[in-house]
């Protein structure tokens, strides 16, 4: 019995894991290209799922292809709040980008709750019906597909970066703005590709929580600080560490959450990074450097 | 300026502080000034953290918090006096500022704030969930004004809100000294070349990280203090008032001053104390304002309201002696 609801959360908190990570590598590339903190991302995540929900209660539209409209949507805002927001501020102090991103989640976030009122709401995925046992362990088809779509979203975003010229411009704009932009790159249009990259991924993962749990105008700020850890213990602008985190903290909260308390949920993550802090103060892969 | 007119704005800024209660004598506007009183305390203690040893912290609300809860369960379940609470509550705050300075302190720039914010996150879990102590969401009700004091045969009971302005403004004043002293001082210098260069601060044989743990530790304490003032001013506390949103409302109100100096944290406090009453009657669209306020401040004023006025005024006097 404790073994299956062992394996239970451990699938949970996978799914969970893989979710955090598409929100997570946005926020990364979003630091590591522009070195702006963006706490305004669980925002991007909010309206995304918003746009799914809209797409699939008012214009009907089948699941997935409401995830598509929510990317394409959100990537788009994505782009125009980067030239209209984070633009004047580039290379000024972290601390401003800090603050103006949360002004900017403040607004967005309220904005929301003025527009769509605080009552949690539910995408209908219509894939929830079908589900499969194995050895006790529940799965439902919705579940399924949002993991495989996850896996295959990460899949896209490594190779656009790796082969893409203008993935490779994204690197090399990373590593040294000067040296990228002496080199003929367009760094501005870098920058809103990048935006548009990370909302577009935000707004997917909204889209699946929204499926699984709810669409709600608050979901934003819980998600912005996971996700700052998480690329905090992955390390800025490497993928796979950033995925490892992910489902790191995705499984600390699923298992922490089943077998110590529920309530605390959300200190765990917090917890793991002190703990590590503790353990191997100098240790984490880009952390604190 | 001169040191007479230094002076007299000294005195013109005295005299106004002690008389304003008696120009706005209705209890909504004392309510708002003796709240500024107690962020103007927040305000310049976090300036020493992140405006003079430059250090980003978003948890300051959690050391507010800190002070505030041991103030209300020292009071309501030991029927302890305010007197006594209050230096309780900053040793609390500080001890438990220092013990975490010293483990995030030695992470840097986004890593620190992240982890400050995290570590609000977490003292308000805990708020929230440890129960038996802290009354979880319920919060703590029922605690004491501060009892009576004679003063030169004048007895003070704190029934109104005029007296705990004029204890607030002793309050701001006495921080505000203390701070001035601190950031005047060899660790002051100290904690600028933290914040300008901290390899080369090392260089010169400064140990950065006691400096840092001592900026952190002494703001924590300062936030314990005014989280005290706080639980037995309002007599109500619950766990929504120490949020990492209210770490970044004093946080604004540092940069909004200017966060080098010390009376710009002041300005900005009483600025951002006053400024959102005006609000109260967009009603839900006050938030969504006040976003867009603080996105239109960070990209047009980034230096503060205080710096900014600096600048100008330093730009006008060279071109005037330029042009003379």
């Amino acid at each position: 019995m404790m073994l299956t609801v062992f394996l239970q959360q451990t699938l949970n908190g996978i799914i969970l894991g893989c979710i955090y990570a598409l929100i997570a590598l946005g926020l990364s590339l979003i630091f590591g290209i522009l070195e702006t903190a963006n706490f305004a991302h669980g925002e991007f995540y909010m309206i995304g799922a918003f746009i799914g929900f809209f797409s699939t209660s008012l214009l009907g539209l089948p699941f997935f292809i409401s995830i598509l409209v929510a990317m394409a949507g959100m990537g788009l805002l994505g782009a125009v709040i980067e030239r209209v927001v984070f633009r004047p501020i580039v290379g000024k102090p972290l601390i401003n980008s800090m603050l103006l991103s949360f002004g900017l989640s403040t607004a967005l976030a309220n904005l929301a709750l003025f527009l769509f009122k605080p009552d949690p709401r539910k995408i209908e995925s219509g894939l929830s019906e079908f589900h499969f046992d194995v050895c006790g362990i529940f799965m439902t088809a919705e579940r399924l597909s949002i993991l495989v779509l996850c896996v295959v979203l990460v899949c896209l975003l490594s190779w656009f970066i790796q082969y893409t010229k203008t993935g490779k411009s994204m690197r090399a704009i990373a590593q040294d703005r000067t040296a990228a932009e002496l080199a003929g790159i367009n760094v501005r249009r870098i920058y809103s590709v990048t935006f548009a990259i990370s909302g577009a991924l935000a707004a997917a993962a909204g889209t699946m929580v929204g499926a699984m749990f709810y669409v709600q105008p608050d979901m934003g700020l819980a998600v912005t600080l996971k996700s700052f850890i998480i690329i905090t213990l992955g390390g800025i602008g490497q993928i796979k560490g950033v995925i490892f985190a992910a489902i790191l903290i995705g499984l600390v909260e699923s298992l922490g959450g089943g077998f110590i308390s529920y309530a605390y949920k959300d200190a765990y993550p917090f917890i793991l990074m002190l703990l590590l802090f503790i353990l191997k103060p100098e240790g984490l892969a880009g952390g604190g450097k | 300026m001169n040191k007479t007119a230094k002076l007299g704005i000294i005195s013109a800024a005295a005299v106004l502080f002690l008389i304003l209660p008696h120009l706005f004598t209705m209890d909504y506007y004392l309510h708002i000034f003796v709240m500024s009183e107690i962020y103007a305390v927040l305000a310049m203690s976090l300036a020493l953290i992140v405006g003079f040893s430059g250090q980003v912290s978003m948890g300051h609300a959690a050391f507010y918090g800190v002070g505030a809860y041991v103030s209300a369960i020292l009071s309501t379940r030991l029927g302890m006096s305010f007197w006594v609470n209050f230096w309780i509550s900053g040793l609390a705050a500080g001890l438990i500022s220092y013990l975490t300075g010293r483990l995030v302190l030695r992470l840097r720039g986004h890593v620190l704030a992240i982890t400050t914010a995290f570590f609000c996150v977490l003292v308000n879990v805990i708020m929230v969930n440890w129960i038996p102590v802290t009354n979880g969401p319920m919060g703590i009700v029922g605690i004491p004004r501060p009892t009576p004091i004679n003063l030169f045969g004048l007895k003070i009971a704190f029934e109104t809100r005029m007296h705990y302005y004029y204890l607030g403004l002793l309050f701001v004043v006495a921080s505000a000294w203390f701070l001035y002293r601190i950031t005047t001082s060899r660790l002051g210098d100290n904690l600028i070349g933290v914040r300008e260069n901290e390899e080369l601060a090392k260089s010169l044989g400064i140990d950065t990280m006691k400096n840092k743990v001592f900026a952190f530790t002494v703001g924590g304490a300062f936030a314990g203090l005014a989280g005290s003032f706080y639980a037995h001013y309002i007599l109500f506390i619950s766990p929504v008032t120490f949020t990492i949103g209210e770490s970044i409302n004093v946080l604004v109100m540092v940069i909004f001053g200017g966060m080098s100096t010390l009376l710009g944290p002041v300005f900005g406090a009483i600025l951002l104390s006053i400024l959102p009453e005006f609000l109260r009657m967009a009603g839900a669209l006050r938030l969504i304002i006040y976003g867009v306020s603080l996105i239109c401040f960070i990209i047009w004023l980034p230096q503060g309201v205080w710096g900014s006025l600096k600048n100008w005024w330093i730009n006008k006097k060279n071109s005037d002696s330029a042009a003379g």
